[in-house]
């Protein structure tokens, strides 16, 4: 996927980007081996930045600068992988709904709509109050609560390319839907594929720190957004400077660029489908 | 489901949207009856119950065996699964969702104070960020790449790429906080003032931060949707025409673009409530005001499930309810033309 992104940063202007999500990237997965020291409680309570601390240190004495490294792996990759598994879901119903019978496409779509009408945030809500998920549970949960807006999109997109000659042809062989959509659905939509990804990468960011900000998630789980919740309580002081700006910068960062990314590969779709046949 | 009867609905006519209002009211059943199974499912296939779950906190004191019994009766945990979900389905239907013993009071008496706070929020915040995210999209529409949309355009990025509730906490720094001008938190003065006209007052005044935290969430969206019609708009020959002929100002952009504009940001209106009500709870939390989200927020905190799904469940009530009668408002006003 990023390969396919990459030939849209060469051009004019759009490699900042790039150099931008490279230098946050290997920032986020060097950030263990460059954290000598662990996240570990301290007697040295609310510190103001200082040499020894670098960001201060909350409530209960642990270094904010590591906290924020330590939370970096977490919610970068509980967001990209949970996006994934949205989008994979939202393919298959999307396929399944554009090929299948009209049984199987009518109730795929009333169950799309089902799921439009509610905020995802109350299944969330629910879900995560029983069972408080760990990085795993977070992905399951937000991948399984993401996909219903996509799907039409697709299908539309899947329709459209299903009617061309080379899908037609490889039908009247004998090919099977399951070959045509490895082969010929999936690459041709595949532009608008990654466009998605990159908006559902930003709305699991955004649900995952909700989740954290509310206390849902498993506490030894650090996040931006829990780390966030964290600092709720030091509003009426001066400690919010140092406890609740550097993960909300962080975590803004991180959305800004998935949104620049998303834009990237839309302006490339797009050019490609004026140059296209 | 009651297709059968749907279809048998004459299509014709001014009654053609009657089989669709019902479909959907139909959908949003559906809908609460998931989420009602869901409510039950998850405390039952989950390890541990209610009762071991009060055992592991420190709100309970030592048990006989039959006081425990009676405990089990009471939360519905006796008999199999089936008598369990026709008494749960009984008395939710009843209104009955249960004894919150953390609050010590019934659950549905602590949602039907909380509701009207919700619904104040987003009531008010719905209207402001309809009036921002339209008056600007057309603004930004009338010149694309104009230096307005170029501003707008950007703060609306900014705007949408941070959580609601970072924003949240933001206005309540930066109003409440820095510069205190505006109540930071709570729904009223801590002694209400008397007399109807104050009280009203009061209650406004505490519901500037909240609302407008609520609505800027939603102006993004508003924004982009009439940006990008208006941009459609603006190479039409009527609008090129009026222009020519020296058009502008308020006529220009109510009625020339305004009135174009009033479909799509109709359709768009009934997910503008779903996405209210998933962005209500964070910015009651954040602002301690005391509707459902602030009362899920405790019930979370609190370990009270029964509170927490009931809250859930009105939530979800409310918000289907609401998307429905604005499927149905926006029907009826697209029959008229």
């Amino acid at each position: 996927m990023a390969f396919r992104a990459s030939e849209a940063g060469h051009r004019k202007g759009d490699w900042r980007w790039w150099a931008a999500l490279i230098a946050l990237l290997s920032a986020v997965t060097f950030a263990g081996l460059f954290t000598s020291e662990p996240y570990r409680t301290s007697t040295d309570v609310l510190m103001p930045p200082s040499t020894q601390h670098w960001l201060g240190t909350n409530a209960v004495g642990q270094d904010v600068w590591t906290g924020l490294l330590l939370a970096a792996p977490n919610t970068v990759v509980i967001a990209f992988t949970s996006a994934f598994l949205a989008l994979a879901i939202a393919v298959f119903f999307a396929m399944a709904s554009a090929v299948g019978v009209p049984l199987v496409r009518a109730g795929i779509l009333r169950t799309v709509d089902m799921f439009q009408t509610i905020p995802a945030i109350l299944f969330l809500l629910l879900v995560a109050a029983w069972v408080q998920p760990g990085m795993l549970g977070i992905v399951l949960i937000i991948g399984l609560s993401a996909w219903q807006d996509d799907v039409r999109v697709i299908r539309a997109a899947v329709l459209r390319e299903s009617t061309r000659e080379n899908v037609q042809y490889v039908r009247h062989q004998g090919g099977s839907w399951l070959y045509c959509a490895i082969h010929h659905l999936i690459p041709a939509v595949w532009p608008l594929l990654v466009s998605l990804y990159l908006q559902a990468t930003r709305h699991a960011v955004m649900k995952t720190a909700g989740l954290a900000f509310l206390g849902l998630t498993d506490p030894r789980l650090l996040t931006w957004g829990g780390m966030m919740q964290g600092a709720m309580d030091h509003l009426y002081g001066d400690a919010w400077r140092w406890l609740l700006v550097p993960p909300a910068v962080c975590l803004a960062m991180f959305l800004y660029l998935v949104l620049s990314l998303g834009k990237i590969a839309e302006r490339q779709s797009m050019a490609r489908s004026s140059v296209g046949p | 489901m009651s297709f059968g009867l749907l279809t048998a609905v004459p299509k014709a006519g001014g009654h053609a949207q009657i089989p669709e209002l019902l479909r959907g009211f139909a959908t949003r059943l559906a809908v609460f009856l998931l989420l009602l199974a869901l409510t039950f499912a998850l405390p039952r296939l989950l390890p541990g119950d209610p009762v071991e779950l009060l055992h592991s906190s420190d709100l309970m004191r030592e048990l006989t065996a039959a006081e425990e019994q009676q405990l089990y009766r009471s939360m519905g945990l006796e008999g199999s699964w089936l008598d369990q979900f026709a008494g749960y389905m009984a008395a939710v239907l009843q209104g009955n969702l249960g004894y919150s013993i953390q609050h010590g009071a019934a659950v549905s008496q602590l949602l039907a104070h909380a509701l009207p706070w919700t619904g104040l929020l987003i009531l008010g915040a719905m209207p402001i960020a309809l009036l921002i995210g339209v008056t600007a999209g057309i603004e930004a529409g009338r010149c694309p790449h104009g230096p307005f949309d170029l501003i707008a355009t950007g703060l609306m990025t900014c705007l949408s790429s941070v959580p609601p509730f970072a924003w949240a906490i933001l206005l309540v720094l930066v109003f409440g906080v820095m510069w205190p001008i505006l109540p930071p938190a709570g729904a009223q003065s801590v002694m209400p003032p008397h007399g109807a006209v104050q009280r009203a007052i009061d209650i406004a005044w505490h519901a500037v931060l909240p609302m407008l935290s609520l609505a800027l969430h939603e102006v993004a969206r508003f924004y982009f949707l009439c940006r990008g019609e208006a941009v459609g708009l603006s190479s039409r020959p009527f609008i090129v025409n009026a222009r020519a002929r020296g058009l502008g100002g308020l006529r220009e952009r109510i009625h020339y673009y305004g009135r174009n504009l009033l479909p799509a940001v109709l359709a768009r209106l009934s997910d503008s409530v779903t996405g209210l009500v998933g962005t209500v709870v964070f910015v009651e939390i954040v602002f301690s005001y005391p509707g459902l989200g602030g009362l899920i927020y405790d019930a979370i905190g609190d370990r009270d499930y029964v509170l927490l799904q009931g809250a859930v469940l009105w939530l979800a009530a409310f918000v289907l309810l609401m998307n429905w009668l604005l499927d149905a408002v926006v029907s009826v006003l697209a029959r008229r033309g």
